[in-house]
């Protein structure tokens, strides 16, 4: 614990800060709650609360750019000094986003080992720190029921706009979908294709399509941006003798948190519009979803034979090209080969 | 705090209560129409399916009745929810979820880069001093008068960003070798792309004519920003740049003005009426003039002029260049008088 003084002060400074934000011209309410010490006394609070009330803030603003809330920058921009409080707050600030928002912070996966490159993993063996399977970031999810989910009350956010987000969102979630269903992971040319199909090769609407100076962005800048928000991920793997780098894409931290299975299935029903025992079924031998009820139950029966399937694709296992080819094959059928 | 804390909550909160407050933040403001929708659908969600209901039957209590609830809840989290009637279009009301504390940066900036903040500051000192002199209250600049202060003024740096001021001046790309904080300001297609993107997030408002103007999100979001910024408390003069409307209190930046350019009182077109009902005679409260409804504070103090509708009648299609050349003549015309720009 720090001492108790200390501990005063620092309450003392943030509501200075506060006083002078809204005076006037600061640029940033987080950046400088270190800066100044100026001694005024501040009214004594509920300290816990304060600093529940700063990470649930700190939280939902690192949510609108998409930043992953790392323990590190709650340690730094919320606690202060009062490092120690962590798991407190955390559970505290929680409580309130679950309690008065309907979200929560979910941790996102640690990096997938067999995502490093060969030089990475040998790397990482020599830094040797052993480090435990924790990312030590988070995201905001919605605890919503389902039932509220729904067009009519969740829209896509305006930030930038409304449209941009919609389309951002979209191609994401495809992207994540086709390469789910590929077996986790999917080659760069095979990517290209999808994308072209979707008259997206080259470009891809910006976040905010109705510029008319800049109503699409190029491919390469919004993938780009997929990979630092963390949907996806680009491994490139050198080649030893000749040949080019061989790249693949995978479903980055947050993809995996936001574009569950679930979501996935969600929207190949909502692709393929009508639904039928045929399709639940499946969705359920490649996605592992949860049982939807349609009037015939013959769907259940046939997901159960695919249970040694799913247990590869869940592992994020590859696993031979063969059989990824069939599951693909089923969960594409229709929709997508030439 | 103890694991038995819980956060404190409305009476009745439940997961529709949440679920409208998360329609409202992802959409930032909320219109009495596009809430019918939302409340339409968590009545429906709540219920679990059946008849969908028509939004039209969502009454202004129903409404009312989430809006209060979830400011409640946000309250103790130095969230706030206003309202505030647009200045045009019927007066329509506008609730805005808003942080407590606000200025431009932690407001517009949190996805904006550094320059681009330092543009938004230098676009919002362009409409509320360079074009909003006591002869005229446009306060709104046109697309042509923003892209002027794309970059920092050369030399004398900005109002209270000094960090920004360079020798180099900011006239091209090469030859600044001083290192770190300097501002090269935004390319003419950036300030177009940012400006198309505040539209879009609902900070500015476009009109037909061309002038952008703070939307009423902003001017909630910014009001106790703006006051402090830009009047002045300390000084001599009547008239500051941010004015308030004589019948409704909230800030004029589209209305009417006293025939008198001394005279301080403004008014809402929308406020009008009402305020004029309850009079005996259509004179200004505070020095008598008649009021002709004239004079205008606003883009009309631009479009108004005689000069930018002969120009329109000759239907070129250049209505901005036209808008600037009256601004500019307005500027030649207060430079004499006009100091405010030496302050810093």
């Amino acid at each position: 614990m720090p001492p108790a003084p200390q501990r005063r002060r620092r309450q003392a400074v943030e509501e200075s800060d506060d006083e002078e934000i809204s005076q006037a011209h600061r640029a940033r309410a987080d950046d400088d709650s270190d800066g100044g010490g100026d001694p005024m006394e501040g009214v004594e609070r509920d300290e816990s609360s304060q600093l529940i009330k700063k990470l649930v803030r700190y939280a939902l603003a690192c949510e609108y750019s998409r930043t992953p809330i790392r323990r590190d920058g709650i340690k730094e921009r919320v606690l202060g000094p009062n490092g120690r409080e962590f798991k407190k707050v955390f559970a505290g600030a929680q409580k309130q986003l679950r309690a008065t928002f309907g979200m929560e912070m979910v941790e996102l996966p640690a990096r997938d080992r067999a995502l490093l490159t060969a030089d990475q993993k040998r790397k990482a063996a020599k830094s040797q720190t052993q480090k435990e399977a924790t990312s030590n970031a988070y995201i905001l999810v919605s605890t919503l029921p389902e039932a509220y989910r729904t067009p009519a009350i969740i829209t896509p956010s305006k930030v930038q706009s409304a449209d941009g987000e919609a389309a951002y969102a979209a191609l994401y979630s495809l992207i994540i979908a086709i390469i789910v269903l590929s077996g986790g992971e999917l080659s760069d040319p095979r990517l290209r294709r999808h994308l072209t199909r979707l008259n997206a090769g080259e470009n891809m609407p910006s976040a905010d399509p109705n510029n008319g100076n800049a109503p699409s962005e190029k491919t390469e800048l919004v993938l780009q941006r997929m990979i630092k928000q963390g949907y996806l991920v680009r491994v490139v793997e050198a080649k030893t003798q000749g040949d080019e780098d061989s790249v693949t894409w995978h479903v980055g931290p947050r993809g995996k948190m936001e574009v569950n299975n679930e979501a996935i299935a969600a929207l190949i029903r909502t692709v393929y519009g009508t639904r039928t025992a045929e399709l639940e079924a499946k969705l359920q031998v490649s996605l592992k979803v949860k049982e939807r009820k349609i009037d015939d139950a013959q769907a259940a029966e046939e997901g159960n034979g695919g249970e040694e399937e799913e247990a590869a694709a869940g592992n994020g296992d590859p696993g031979p090209s063969r059989r990824r080819g069939r599951r693909r094959a089923a969960a594409e059928e229709d929709g997508d080969d030439d | 705090m103890d694991d038995e804390w819980e956060p404190p909550l409305p009476a009745g909160y439940n997961d529709s209560n949440r679920a409208f407050l998360q329609a409202f933040m992802a959409r930032g403001t909320l219109t009495f129409g596009v809430a019918q929708k939302i409340v339409a659908g968590l009545i429906l969600a709540s219920e679990g399916g059946g008849d969908a209901i028509d939004p039209r039957e969502v009454t202004m209590d129903d409404v009312s009745n989430y809006i209060r609830t979830a400011r409640e809840a946000v309250e103790s989290l130095d969230y706030d929810i206003r309202n505030t009637r647009h200045q045009q279009r019927d007066g329509e009301r506008v609730w805005a979820f808003i942080n407590a504390h606000s200025d431009p940066a932690t407001q517009m900036g949190t996805m904006r880069t550094a320059e681009e903040l330092a543009f938004i500051k230098r676009m919002l000192d362009a409409m509320f001093e360079d074009f909003n002199t006591p002869r005229m209250e446009v306060m709104a600049i046109t697309e042509a008068q923003a892209l002027k202060v794309s970059r920092p003024p050369r030399r004398q740096s900005g109002v209270n960003a000094p960090e920004l001021g360079d020798g180099g001046g900011g006239d091209g790309d090469g030859g600044e070798t001083s290192a770190g904080a300097v501002d090269r300001g935004l390319k003419h297609s950036e300030v177009m792309s940012l400006l198309s993107s505040l539209v879009a997030e609902g900070w500015l408002e476009k009109s037909q004519e061309g002038f952008y103007s703070l939307s009423p999100r902003s001017l909630m979001e910014l009001w106790s920003w703006l006051v402090a910024t830009y009047n002045d408390p300390d000084s001599d003069e009547d008239w500051q740049h941010i004015k308030f409307c004589e019948a409704c209190k909230e800030i004029v930046t589209y209305g009417q003005r006293c025939s008198e350019v001394e005279c301080t009182v403004r008014l809402h077109d929308i406020c009008e009426q009402a305020f004029w009902r309850a009079r005996r005679d259509k004179k200004c409260p505070k020095c008598q003039l008649p009021w002709d409804g004239k004079h205008f504070v606003g883009e009309r103090a631009v479009t108004s002029r005689s000069g930018f509708q002969r120009g329109r009648g000759r239907r070129t299609s250049k209505r901005s260049d036209l808008a600037e050349a009256v601004a500019a003549q307005q500027e030649a015309a207060d430079a004499g008088e006009e100091d405010d720009e030496l302050e810093d």
